[in-house]
């Protein structure tokens, strides 16, 4: 009895330790759902806000000097606010209308661009690697012990006692003004239709700002909880907030909150007993260590596998679905044929003659960087057969792909494959990978989906990397995970010279057969879907094997791509190469360019490979002087423009769904149209373009 | 069991669907045999779409079953009673965004021929062969489309649009065409227009149809029986002529619905 009693006492201590994270998950919770219920925002950059108010409070407490209250004042209660109502005016309201992937993939830049944004106007590197300080004197050394089980600290009371009157006021608000009559009226409804007759436009920003407060909120007080404050550990909280959200089912807020408050305290009850349980189960103890931080994302995927009610909610999951307008379509099918024609020589002629300079002129390094584009070029191809053909958002690309590199790396370390076989049957694997992971998720559809595949994602990077069998256990921390370059029969590649060529012939068969399935059977059938999934079923076509089919093949595309990279690196590299972050990025990246075109995919490889050293450090010039100690000092620029570049190329993507270079495409093949019109016949060319515009 | 000549294709045995607690469909039987042109007709909320939702499989039903051709079909998704024979048209329509009209009708044939393996597309067999094309435009030319073959289906006017479907849903060789209100936002010449289009292909096809139309004239050309469903219930069957007279539908449906003839 002795043991069970213990039990009893742990279970409550758990309990009570929980309780102020779980106060703190529901606050985000909160902002979530308000900002996704009148707006359609799935808000992934809700991190990012939490993570700015809660370095813009340290920085100024600590290095500005300032007193509590006023720096509670200006990062909480002003700038978070006026955040969130300039994010709604300047961006999200004038994307009412745009896809369910437009939004996600502009929350996604801000997640990206915001840290970076205030870091650069306000420098918060300068607190880094320092321990955030409370909101409260003495946070985090006077203690009370309620219960007699577990001593909160004052930080940690505070936590509790804000986030519930957050949530009393917010229920205030809700019952006794009308702003918040409305607000209810809309976050309430299961549709998004109920806005109309409500002055849509005051109860968005509203909600946008009292979102972002929310969010400044949960930064502050969940900070000293960190040893330091880093922007990704407030995108792990968002992930607890999604699950919470989407315990609620995005309409119910106590429920809502309620989740918050019951994943924070689920997850300390197994920091608590995961433990205990692995004493007794030896494979539980391998991945204990790992399986605490992967609460959240274990927690994220099963709710949204398991819990039925989302299952059911497909057709729920985008509140504005329905008024989608069609993207436009492609340029190549407006254009002229001869215009066509033009481009494709245009493009041939310049990729040979860039190709023919790097190969015959470029030094190691130069070689190293566009090789890496190349690579990286196959593997967005991954990103052009998901998300361009069959209209899914996927955000675990760069994990199909490390499982590519890693299954390689297992087979030529363990059975001595040759490699180029080994990265072949990596592929495999990444493509029965994906095909699994399909299964389950595919019954998500819309935004969930891509929830799940971030989960997906981040699960695999807490846990499965560091077992033995996946990422090589302790022998690979020590050694490396190690790859060969292969060799071809008279090919040696580890002349870099030649690895490149076999990455240019690799990418031009992928690309290839990209085209070939956009073309054939598989690609119209996505089409259809995409086009209309219950007109594609009234004719027979299965969406389910349909999607299990692409997302095998862009596993397939990733995976080989993954473990080309880490032969040219001859080493997996995980966590730079592969991370979820870096699924996140490619994939704006890749859509924000064009995800429709195998040439989207490719600049995308360029734009990722090539930036950081032609645009930041100035390399081409340095080259052409002939010597990098020449470069001229005009560039001026930190890596963190990279991020905030990265944001606006994501917010314009807003603006032309269709992608940069898609656009940029269109617009000019219809300069040069109209001009070549113009030139053929001068003067009726006046009258002709103002009639079918008056007619119409 | 198979389906001799005088079973019905489609029957629909009790079917029953609510929804949050209301009603829709209340216990339907209905048959509709091969090559048959049957109505259904009913005021707006009767439950006409619902109930094409649960022979389709849109929509799980709650209570009943149904068959075609003899063969339980009540748990099977939507695509795979299309295949056996089940083709249908939108009362919204639900064309494929940046696909050609003739491309509609090559995806459709596609599938019906069930010859979509990847290993075909990467060897470049994925491209339409020529008896393919020549199908897609026999039906075309059935239809009238034939000139906007090559047309985004984005050009189509709504009644064109509305052939389109049904073009689609021909090119899988259905036994039976459920329409859902085909003359929705027609105006009356396009829709004698539809109507003719339409007999003229059911006569070279030979397919049944199943049709639900608010537009009285319309019903009464061009089908043979009619069934009226009002509030989810079945509360008049027969020869079309008899039923679109009697009283319990004028009193049902043209008493409320009277302008719309
Ligand atoms: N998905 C749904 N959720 C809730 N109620 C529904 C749903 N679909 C239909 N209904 C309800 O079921 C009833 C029948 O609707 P249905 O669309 O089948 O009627 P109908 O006969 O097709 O009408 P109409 O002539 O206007 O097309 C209506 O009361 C409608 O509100
Ligand atoms: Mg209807």
């Amino acid at each position: 009895m002795l043991l069970g009693a213990s039990a009893g006492s742990d279970l409550l201590r758990a309990l009570v330790q929980g309780t102020p994270a779980g106060t703190v998950y529901a606050l985000l919770a909160l902002g979530l759902v308000l900002t996704y219920k009148t707006s359609g925002v799935f808000n992934l950059a809700l991190g990012a806000q939490a993570y700015v108010s809660a370095a813009l409070y340290f920085q100024a407490r600590v290095s500005w000097g300032w007193p509590i209250i006023p720096a509670l004042l200006v990062s909480v209660f002003v700038l978070a606010p006026a955040l969130g109502f300039v994010l709604e005016r300047l961006v999200f309201r004038h994307l009412r209308s745009a896809s369910a992937v437009a939004k996600l993939v502009v929350t996604i830049g801000l997640a990206v661009a915001l840290p970076a944004i205030f870091d650069l106007a306000l420098g918060f590197h300068s607190i880094a690697g320092q321990t955030p300080v409370g909101i409260i004197p003495g946070g985090a050394t006077v203690f009370y012990n309620p219960f007699g089980v577990y001593a909160l600290s004052r930080n940690e009371l505070m936590a509790v006692g804000v986030a519930a009157s957050a949530m009393a006021g917010l229920a205030v608000l809700f019952r006794y003004t009308t702003v918040g009559l409305h607000m209810r009226a809309v976050v309430e409804s299961p549709r998004m239709t109920e806005l109309n007759g409500i002055r849509s436009d005051r109860v968005s920003s509203f909600s946008w700002a009292l979102s972002s407060l929310f969010a400044g909120m949960a930064g502050v007080l969940i900070a000293p909880r960190f040893n330091t404050l880093a922007a990704p550990d407030f995108f792990n909280l968002v992930v607890i907030a999604i699950a919470a959200a989407a315990i609620g089912m995005l309409v119910s807020l106590p429920r809502t909150f309620a989740g918050g408050l019951g994943l924070g305290l689920l997850i300390a009850v197994f920091q608590t007993f995961l433990p205990r349980w692995s004493d007794s189960l030896p494979w539980l103890a391998t991945v204990r260590e790992n399986l605490t931080p992967a609460m959240p994302f274990v927690v994220l995927f099963a709710v949204l596998v398991l819990w039925p009610a989302i299952r059911r909610s497909r057709a729920a999951s985008d509140p504005l679905a329905g008024v989608e307008p069609p993207p436009p379509a492609p340029a190549a099918t407006t254009r002229s044929r001869g215009l066509t024609v033009a481009t494709r020589v245009f493009a041939v002629v310049f990729f040979t003659v860039t190709g023919l300079v790097v190969f015959f002129r470029a030094d190691a390094s130069w070689m190293f960087l566009v090789t890496q584009a190349v690579i990286l070029s196959l593997i967005f191809l991954s990103i052009t057969v998901i998300t361009g053909l069959a209209g899914e958002i996927s955000l675990c690309q760069g994990t199909f792909a490390a499982i590519g590199a890693f299954a390689s790396f297992q087979l030529v370390t363990h059975l001595g494959m040759s490699v180029l076989l080994a990265a072949l049957v990596g592929a495999v694997i990444a493509a029965v990978v994906g095909a699994v992971l399909s299964l389950p998720v595919l019954r998500l559809g819309g935004i969930w989906l891509s929830i799940a595949t971030l989960a997906f994602a981040y699960f695999f990077d807490s846990v499965m990397v560091k077992l033995s069998w996946v990422g090589g256990g302790k022998q690979a921390l020590a050694e490396g995970t190690r790859l060969p370059r292969p060799l071809l029969g008279p090919f040696n590649m580890n002349d870099n010279r030649t690895f490149l060529g076999l990455s240019i012939i690799l990418l031009l068969i992928v690309a290839f057969a990209v085209v070939r399935i956009r073309e054939g059977t598989v690609g119209q059938t996505l089409r259809a879907l995409r086009g209309s999934e219950l007109g594609a079923q009234s004719i027979g076509i299965s969406p389910a094997r349909a999607r299990i089919t692409a997302f095998a093949i862009s596993a397939f595309i990733a995976g080989i791509g993954g473990a080309l990279l880490a032969i040219q690196q001859q080493n997996v590299n995980y966590s730079s190469n592969f991370s979820p972050f870096a699924s996140l990025f490619w994939l704006v990246l890749v859509v924000s360019l064009g995800s429709r075109t195998v040439e989207g995919a490719m600049q995308a490889g360029a734009a990722f490979g090539l930036f950081d050293a032609v645009l930041l450090k100035g390399a081409v010039i340095g080259w052409l002087l002939r010597s990098p100690a020449r470069i001229p000092s005009v560039f001026p620029l930190s890596g963190t423009w990279r991020f905030v570049l990265f944001g606006l190329g994501a917010l314009q993507f807003a603006r032309h769904p269709e992608g940069l270079v898609e656009n940029g495409k269109r617009g000019a093949t219809e300069a040069v149209d109209r001009w070549l019109a113009a030139r053929r016949e001068r003067s009726p060319v006046v009258e002709r373009t103002t009639e079918p515009e008056t007619a119409a | 069991m198979s389906a001799t000549a005088d079973e019905p294709f489609l029957q629909a045995k009790g079917v029953a669907k609510s929804f949050a607690g209301i009603m829709a469909v209340h216990h339907v039987d209905i048959a509709v045999a091969a090559g048959e042109r049957v109505g259904l007709i009913g005021p707006n909320g009767a439950g006409k779409t619902t109930l094409f939702n649960c022979l389709l499989g849109v929509v799980p039903v709650d209570r009943g079953v149904v068959q075609l051709a003899g063969e339980d079909v009540t748990r099977l998704p939507i695509h795979l009673r299309a295949r056996r024979g089940l083709g249908r048209t939108f009362q919204r329509i639900e064309l494929f965004a940046e696909a050609t009209v003739r491309e509609h009708l090559l995806i459709a044939e596609r599938t019906r021929r069930g010859d979509g393996a990847l290993w075909k597309d990467l060897l470049g067999r994925g491209r339409p062969k020529a008896d393919e094309i020549e199908r897609c435009d026999h039906i075309l030319g059935l239809l009238g489309l034939a000139e906007l073959a090559d047309a985004p289906s984005e050009h189509l006017s709504l009644g064109q649009g509305r052939l389109l479907e049904v073009g689609r849903a021909l090119m899988t060789e259905p036994r039976l065409l459920l329409l859902d209100e085909p003359s929705s936002g027609l105006d009356h010449d396009e829709t004698v227009d539809l109507g003719r289009t339409l007999r003229d292909a059911q006569i070279d096809r030979g397919f049944g149809v199943l049709l639900v139309e608010h537009d009285v004239e319309f019903v009464s050309d061009f089908t043979d029986r009619c069934l009226v469903l009002d509030a989810g219930r079945l509360i008049a069957e027969g020869p079309t002529g008899e039923v679109l007279a009697s009283d319990a539908v004028r009193e049902a449906y043209l008493g409320t619905m009277g302008t719309v003839a």
